[in-house]
Formats: structure tokens, C-alpha cells, sequence
């Protein structure tokens, strides 16, 4: 076959999406910004449901990359256009090839939950974010808030930049709800003593098995589920976190008092996808993440024949639905190429 | 708490305040309970920083209580605020700065209205000139009173004659800063620093030396309410907010408390007597209370304005304790006389709260 | 959709405060209303959406759209960009001219505001004046306001007001000429009506109540609107 292949991002989509053409037989060349490729799965303790280490899944999926595949760290996009039946990219510095295909996997990035004023987060310490979280737990440090304390209590936040007009985001980004499940059973594994609670609108279990975890929570673990979104949070003068909130099945405005608030940070697109898309001339990206040809039939491909999507660059995904659709892509970028 | 991750925030609630020709709107309720920080506005600005400032006498109230207390319907009350942008007009001013927060946030949701609606501008328009004949221009610049003393806080610093420190100690005075609802709550971006973290108060009081202290009921309502005040039968809605912030401030032994609303500081002001007759409960040390300032009032204070000039007698919290921590100077024997020394009598001393006089 | 929901919709104010509602319950969280009494403006605001007309003269009838304190704190924080305080108000507005709200003892208080600072906006150019805060009427405002208010004209002097005075400044009189205009602007925009609809339901409750209706804040009415309180009204 000889056709050669350029895939933009090194995260699960982009690793997945490399080693599935390459067994394909396609030439890849994988590009990616940062020095070392893994994308957010590096910093990431464990997985819903299994509780699988991020560390051991990321060489997993490292591991099935072909030893043909180009790749090309360090290098971040600035030229990509489709010159008659190929494409042409090029990197900062100085780095340029030839493509017969492009798949963008670009991922996404954290919501910056600064922009939750009220939350407080940068503000007061004992307010993190689950991928705050996460790092602690990977660091395998103990488990105290930010003032040294166990916390008697925790409270998780949902949807902290998801399905909120107020920071323009109107989409739900998926995995937050079963992600706060899993940080709520780690948390108290760890502090068998502490309350947690969850504050949820709506708990989107979606996925096999994420019901299994939601009720294990409830049985074995004894999480509250509290259906109301938080409004505000405030420090008192021991560092604890007060939320207010409401519990919408009692009709209930509720003040709680936390050692520790984690908020559930949403999937945003990462700022690199635009530009890339607008160099390329797809148009269909008013929110920032990439519309495909179709969002039921045709999920990898874009307007543009040739160029392909894969992850969550596309919409928020979690990393079993990313890899699944990283080698969707791969079978969609064949089908193209070999016609 | 990160003060770091405030200012951050602060950056992005910047506003345009504009330089000087102030055509002022006086409030109802501050008028009516702290006229003399009205007084004090105008001689600072004037006097002080040489600004000329437009005090018209045919501005009428905006209705505001009328309107949040839903007597007074939504076109009526835009047209009476229209005649008050007409006389703006016809004063040869385009910069309009409101006394009362009210005013302020009524002012910023109509033209808001009409930038979204503008045939409903164009009705009122309408409605104004079959009224009154009078045509408008819509304010250049709208401020609240607060952003202007706040745009001046450092030049005001460099004339003032106390700082906001504790005289003994040498360390800055613990200040409750409190935001009226209206400022901010609405439109963020119409407020210095924001809703969450509003810092037109804050900023004063870094300026003047003091402290600011964030507490867990720091954005509560003051418990005003309109018709839960204005109505006997409901003011335990407004007693109990004022309340819960006494209560969730008493921890941190503010020093004073300094608002932006003509409303707030006579509620925090009077609950905290109402509380100690029903209660017996008085916040602060030795039964002082804690004492409630307006901005201006502040401002004055530092200025070294005679606190009876300025209206602190007024106050049912005594501001005597907090004087004599800044160390200013005042005659007990003057407090209660009228404008030449004349004898007016003097209040009675509440049960709990402390009351000082000559 | 029936008429009542017609109306709201005629209302800027609904335009602008309910797109749809996802019942998250952020608006109560933070609403100083709903700690104090039994009242829940999430509550409000799905009723509303619901569009059933009968469920919405139900609510204007109630007591529930007069809890609110109209601090706006919701519009803060409303993840849909809602606003359950401007619901409220355009809620009272269609509940006053259609007369429901006398048939909630936190309604029928619509008469003593009208009374007070409604017919003060007319009479003066003020919402409020000193002469009006009467310490009988306001205990709460404690001896230094009772010593202010018998002195007023020499304290009010003192602070550099200029109360009843010709001119500009504090408390100063308004002309009548602009009280004319204020006058003439509340006749052309609807303002009076509202004030004359207040009186004549009003004056209709107080007739099925037994109750005198006269015109001041001194009738057996007014009196008794004014301070009625049935202790039904907060959390448990």
C-alpha cells in the first residue's frame, strides 16, 4: 500500500488510532506538542469501573505501537493544508511531511475551574479538582487536605464546567459522574471514618457496570447522593469549606460543612483544535470540539475527504470509548485509502 | 484564603469609571438615615479632588422601592428613570453617578432592557415626551458613587490624616466589607472586581490601610428585602439575615463593618440594637456592637472631618470605641447638640448595647 | 397555554428571566427567602414552565410569589441564565392586576406598600422620608432614631441636609411642578392604574372580611394586612 498517514496528538486517541493503522500497513507518523506523549492519561491514578492504573493502561496501549511508527515529539502544528488528493503539515520547527490522510486527535482540556468564581477554587486551599485529586492519590502521599488535616468530611462537586451557560459550556462531558463515583469508594478507602457526599443534577451511569459502582457506593460505602447543584462555597476560619446547596428531593436548601471539595472539572476542547480545523477550513466548530460527517453514521470522518477524527476531540469521551473510536478511525482512514 | 487567586479574578471586573463631571443622583434611603455621608461625597469630591459634580434638585426618587416591591409596574419606573437621564441631558452632563445601589442596579438592568429590547427604548421615549416634553441622551458613563470614591481611594489616602489602624497595635483594623445586592449580583461586569468577589469596598480599605476579612456569609443579603421590611409582618425575614451574618462574622472580631448600599448599613446598624433588646445578645467587644459605616463615612473619617459633622452620631451602634482605636478626635459634649451648640436632648440608652455620651 | 401563562410572556422581564429549567436547585441554595420561610423559588420556576394555567393562578393566589426579597442573588448563579427574582416580579405584576393577590395573606400586604411608599413616590418625589419612619411604627429603630426624628429639623441642619428647603440637596422639597410630571408619567404608563387596581381589589377583600377599608394607613384593613401573620409561613 505505501500510504502515509499523519496523526495529530499523542494521547489514547492518537497512540490507539497509530498502532491500528500501522497494523493495517499504513506509514504513521504520530506528531505531538509535549516532550513525552500519553497525553492527561499520564497524571491519572485510576480508571472507572475497574479502578485499572492509568499508568498500566497507558503501557498497555504504548505497547501496540508498531516499531514503524514515526514519532514525532516536541513538535507542535502550525502548517496543515490540503494540497489537491494530499496534505501537507508542518511543525514549529522546522519539521514537514507529506500526508495521504490526517487524523486529528487532539483531545481536550481541563475546564479551568478558576472560572467557577464562587467555588473558590485558587482561593481557598482546601477546594481541589479530581485531577488534583488524582495526582495525590498517584503520589501515594497521605491522604490530608491542605492544612494537614484528615478531613472529617468531603464533598464532590458535579458538573463544575459542564451544562453550564454560565461559563459557556453547555455540553455534558461524560465521564465526571462516574469519575466522582470512583474518587468518592477511593476517598473512602482511604478515610473509612470520613462523610462524603456527591452533589449531583443529573447522575449519568451510562456505561456498563457504572451502576454496579454507583450502588456499591450507596451499600458498601455509605456515599450521600445529594441531587442539587452547588451554588456557593466559603472558607470559615478553620479552613473548612462551607457549601450551600440545595437537596432538591427534600426541597431543602442545605449548608454543609467540608474538609476537602473536589470539583468534578469538565472536558473542554483543547485550544489546539481550532486552529488546526480552521487551517484545514472544516467549519463546523462553533463550540470548539470537531463536528463529524455524521454524529450517528459516519463518526470519524469530517466534510473534508481525507481528514479523520478520533477521542475527544471530537466530544467528551472516556478513555474505553476513545480507544474504541481510535480504531474506528483507523478502519475509516483504510476505507478511504484504499479507494 | 489565597489573596493571589482573588486579584486574579479581580483583573477580569475592571470598569470604566469616568474622570470628572459627575451629574449626581441622591438616594432616597441614604438621605433619609445618612444624609450627611451624602454631604461628605460631595465635599470630597469637590473640595477635595476639585471635581465638579452636577447636584440636581429636579431628580425626583427612581421608585426603586416601589418597583422591587412591585407597586410601581416596569414602564413606569423606566420612564422616571428616563427623566432623570432627560435632566442629565439638559444639565450638560453625560456622566451619571448614582448615591443609592438601587438606583444603580435598576439604571444598569433598563439600559441592559433596552439594549436587547429596542422598541421598548423607543416606547418609553415615547412615554416620556408625552409626560414632560423632555428628550434624553443615555448616560456616556454610569457609576455608583462607591466606584468613584473607589477609583479616587489612593488620592484620598494621600490627604487623609488617619489610616485605618489600630493606634495601639500599629496593625491594621479588621474590616467586613458589604456589598448592596444590586451593585453586583445582576451584572457582574457592571462592578468593580465582580459578584463573587467584589472589590470596590475591598479596595478602599487596602488603600486606607486596613484589613479585609472574608467570612462564610460574606455575599448574604443585609435581610432589606423591600416588602420584607417594609411590611411589619414580615420583618423577621429581614432581622434573621442580618442575623446569620452577625453571627458567621462574630469569629474574626471584625472592628467595623463598611457597606456600599444606602440600605444595608441602617439594618446592620439597627438589627444589632433590635438583637440585644430581644436577646440580649450584643456583638463586639464589651457590648460596643460592631460598628456600621457608610463608605463615605469612612472616607470622611479618615479625612479627619469632625465625626459629628458627618453624621456618626446617628448611628446606633456607637462609633466612639473605633475612634478612639484610630485615634481620632471627637467632643462627647457636641455629639447630641444641634448645628450652634443648641441643647437638643439626648436618646435614651438602649438595655444592652452601649451608649455613650457626654 | 392558557391566558395567565400569556400574560407572563407579555412581560420582558419572563422574557429575560426563564429559558427552561433544569431543576438544579442552585437559585435556593443561596436564596435568603428560602432559608427563612417554607419557600422554594426552583419550585417557582418549574410551575411556571409547566405553562398550565391553573396551576399558575394557584401560585398567584398563594403566598409563595411574596416571600422573595428581590436580592437577585439566583441571576448570579443560574447555570441556564435564568432568573427566578424577575420571574417573581412579573409574576406579582399579572397576580396585582388580575387581583389574586388578595387572596393570600402575604399579598394582600401589596396595599400597605402601595399605601406607604407608593402613594410617598406621588406625594413627595421620595420612596422615603424621615418624617415617614414613624418609631412608633418602627421600634426596631431604636432611641437614637427616636431622638432623631423629634429634632429633625436641627439634626438634619447639623448633617448639612436641606430638608424641606428650595433648591438642591438632601431631603430638599420637590417642586410641584416635578411632582406634576412624576404625576403625569405614572398616568401614562400604567403606574396609577396599578395604584387604583391595589385599592379596588383591596377594597373588595375588605368588604368580604368585615373588615373598614378607609384611605390612610390608620383602617381596620390596613392595620390589619399590615401585621397579620399566621406563623404558617417558615420551615417546620
Amino acid at each position: 500500500m505505501g500510504k502515509h498517514v499523519v496523526v495529530i496528538g499523542a494521547g489514547p486517541a492518537g497512540l490507539e488510532t497509530s498502532a491500528s493503522l500501522a497494523k493495517l500497513g499504513f506509514h504513521v507518523t504520530l506528531v505531538e506538542k509535549e516532550d513525552v506523549s500519553g497525553g492527561h492519561l499520564k497524571k491519572w491514578h485510576a480508571l472507572f469501573p475497574t479502578l485499572l492504573s492509568g499508568k498500566d493502561a497507558l503501557e498497555t496501549i504504548t505497547k501496540g505501537l508498531d516499531s514503524s511508527i514515526k514519532i514525532q515529539t516536541a513538535t507542535k502544528v502550525t502548517g496543515l493544508e490540503a494540497v489537491n488528493d494530499y496534505f501537507t503539515i508542518s511543525g514549529h520547527n522546522g519539521w514537514q511531511e507529506k500526508a495521504d490522510a490526517v487524523v486529528l486527535t487532539t483531545g481536550f482540556q481541563l475546564f479551568d475551574s478558576h472560572r467557577k468564581e464562587e467555588y473558590g477554587y485558587g482561593i481557598y486551599e482546601n477546594v481541589i479538582t479530581s485531577a488534583d485529586l488524582e495526582e495525590l492519590f498517584a503520589s501515594g502521599k497521605a491522604f490530608v487536605n491542605r492544612h494537614g488535616n484528615k478531613p472529617e468530611r468531603v464533598g464532590f462537586v458535579h458538573c463544575v464546567g459542564s451544562r453550564d451557560e454560565k461559563v459557556n459550556n453547555l455540553h455534558c462531558s461524560k465521564v465526571c459522574c462516574i469519575t466522582a463515583v470512583k474518587q468518592a469508594i477511593e476517598v473512602k478507602q482511604l478515610l473509612p471514618d470520613a462523610e462524603v457526599f456527591c452533589f449531583y443534577m443529573d447522575l449519568r451511569m451510562f456505561g456498563r457496570h457504572y451502576e454496579e459502582l454507583y450502588k456499591e457506593a450507596q451499600e458498601k460505602y455509605n456515599i450521600q447522593f445529594i441531587r442539587g447543584r452547588l451554588s456557593e462555597s466559603t472558607e470559615d476560619r478553620d479552613g473548612n469549606i462551607v457549601v450551600k446547596v440545595e437537596d432538591t428531593l427534600l426541597g431543602k436548601p442545605l449548608r454543609i460543612k467540608v474538609g476537602l471539595l473536589v470539583l468534578m472539572a469538565g472536558m473542554e476542547p483543547a485550544p489546539d483544535t481550532k486552529p488546526l480545523a480552521n487551517m484545514l477550513g472544516l467549519k463546523n466548530v462553533s463550540d470548539g470540539f470537531i463536528q463529524p460527517l455524521d454524529e450517528v453514521l459516519h463518526t470519524n470522518s469530517t466534510e473534508i475527504p481525507g481528514v479523520f477524527v478520533a477521542g475527544t476531540c471530537s466530544g467528551p469521551k472516556s478513555v474505553s470509548d476513545t480507544l474504541a473510536d481510535a480504531r474506528s478511525a483507523a478502519l475509516a482512514v483504510a476505507d478511504y485509502l484504499k479507494s | 484564603m489565597k489573596l493571589e487567586g482573588k486579584r486574579l479574578i479581580w483583573q477580569d471586573y475592571q470598569k470604566e469609571i469616568a474622570d470628572d463631571h459627575y451629574f449626581y443622583a441622591r438616594s432616597c434611603i441614604r438621605q433619609t438615615f445618612f444624609p450627611g455621608a451624602e454631604a461628605v461625597f460631595v465635599k470630597i469630591l469637590k473640595d477635595e479632588l476639585g471635581k465638579d459634580i452636577h447636584d440636581e434638585q429636579h431628580h425626583t426618587s427612581c421608585t426603586g422601592i416601589g418597583y422591587h416591591s412591585d407597586v410601581v409596574p416596569f414602564d413606569t419606573t423606566m420612564t422616571v428613570v428616563a427623566r432623570q437621564f432627560a435632566l442629565m441631558t439638559e444639565a450638560g452632563y453625560e456622566n451619571y453617578a448614582a448615591s443609592c445601589v438601587t438606583s444603580f442596579g435598576l439604571y444598569t438592568e433598563i439600559l441592559d432592557t433596552w439594549h436587547h429590547f429596542p422598541e421598548k427604548e423607543a416606547q418609553i421615549r415615547e412615554y416620556l415626551f408625552k409626560a414632560t416634553g423632555r428628550e434624553f441622551t443615555k448616560p456616556k458613563n454610569l457609576a455608583h458613587a462607591s466606584d468613584i470614591v473607589y477609583k479616587f481611594r489612593h488620592q484620598i489616602a494621600a490627604k487623609a490624616k488617619y489610616k485605618l489602624v489600630d493606634k495601639n497595635t500599629g496593625k491594621p483594623l479588621k474590616v467586613v466589607e458589604h456589598i448592596g445586592c444590586h451593585y453586583s449580583k445582576m451584572f457582574p461586569h457592571k462592578g468593580i472586581g465582580g459578584a463573587e468577589y467584589p472589590y470596590v469596598l475591598s479596595g478602599m480599605i487596602e488603600a486606607w490601610g486596613g484589613e479585609v476579612i472574608d467570612y462564610p456569609e460574606r455575599r448574604h443579603c443585609c435581610g432589606f428585602g423591600f416588602r420584607q421590611y417594609l411590611v411589619q409582618a414580615n420583618r423577621g425575614f429581614s432581622l434573621s439575615c442580618s442575623k446569620k451574618k452577625f453571627e458567621s462574622m462574630e469569629p474574626y472580631e471584625p472592628d467595623m463593618i463598611i457597606t456600599n448600599c444606602p440600605g444595608c448599613p441602617m439594618f446592620l446598624d439597627r438589627w444589632q440594637y433590635a438583637l440585644s433588646e430581644m436577646e440580649g445578645k450584643t456583638y463586639g467587644e464589651n457590648h460596643n456592637g460592631i460598628p456600621v459605616f457608610t463608605y463615605e463615612e469612612v472616607a470622611g473619617m479618615i479625612m479627619g472631618y469632625d465625626p459629628w459633622e458627618i453624621g456618626l452620631q446617628v448611628h446606633q451602634v456607637p462609633a466612639e470605641p473605633l475612634l478612639d482605636k484610630i485615634g481620632i478626635p471627637y467632643d462627647s459634649s457636641r455629639k447630641f447638640k444641634g448645628k450652634n451648640g443648641e441643647d437638643l436632648g439626648m436618646p435614651e440608652s438602649p438595655s444592652y448595647l452601649k451608649f455613650y455620651s457626654e | 397555554m392558557g391566558e395567565l401563562y400569556n400574560r407572563l410572556a407579555d412581560d420582558i422581564r419572563f422574557v429575560e428571566s426563564l429559558k427552561a429549567c433544569i431543576n438544579c436547585g442552585t437559585c435556593t441554595a443561596i436564596c435568603p427567602a428560602a432559608e427563612f420561610y417554607n419557600y422554594d423559588p426552583r419550585v417557582i420556576a418549574t410551575t411556571v414552565q409547566s405553562q398550565d394555567d391553573e396551576k399558575i393562578r394557584e401560585l398567584m393566589s398563594s403566598d409563595a410569589i411574596w416571600y422573595c426579597g428581590e436580592c437577585m442573588s439566583c441571576k448570579t448563579r443560574c447555570p441556564r441564565g435564568n432568573a427566578p427574582g424577575l420571574l417573581i416580579m412579573a409574576l406579582r405584576s399579572v397576580s396585582q392586576d388580575m387581583g389574586f393577590f388578595t387572596e393570600s395573606e402575604k399579598g394582600r400586604q401589596q396595599l400597605a406598600v402601595k399605601r406607604t411608599i407608593g402613594d410617598q413616590i406621588l406625594a413627595s418625589g421620595y420612596c422615603v422620608r424621615p418624617d415617614m419612619v414613624d418609631p412608633g411604627m418602627h421600634p426596631e429603630q431604636g432611641p437614637v432614631w427616636d431622638w432623631e426624628h423629634k429634632n429633625l429639623i436641627p439634626v438634619m441642619n447639623k448633617l448639612g441636609a436641606n430638608y424641606n428647603g428650595e433648591g438642591s440637596g438632601a431631603l430638599r422639597k420637590i417642586s410641584q411642578d416635578d411632582l406634576d410630571e412624576l404625576q403625569k408619567i405614572f398616568e401614562i404608563t400604567g403606574g396609577q392604574e396599578r395604584y387604583d387596581k391595589i385599592e379596588e381589589f383591596s377594597k373588595e377583600k375588605a368588604a368580604e372580611m368585615g373588615l373598614e377599608f378607609g384611605t390612610d394607613t390608620n383602617s381596620e384593613y390596613f392595620q390589619h394586612i399590615y401585621t397579620a401573620n399566621n406563623q404558617k409561613h417558615n420551615h417546620e
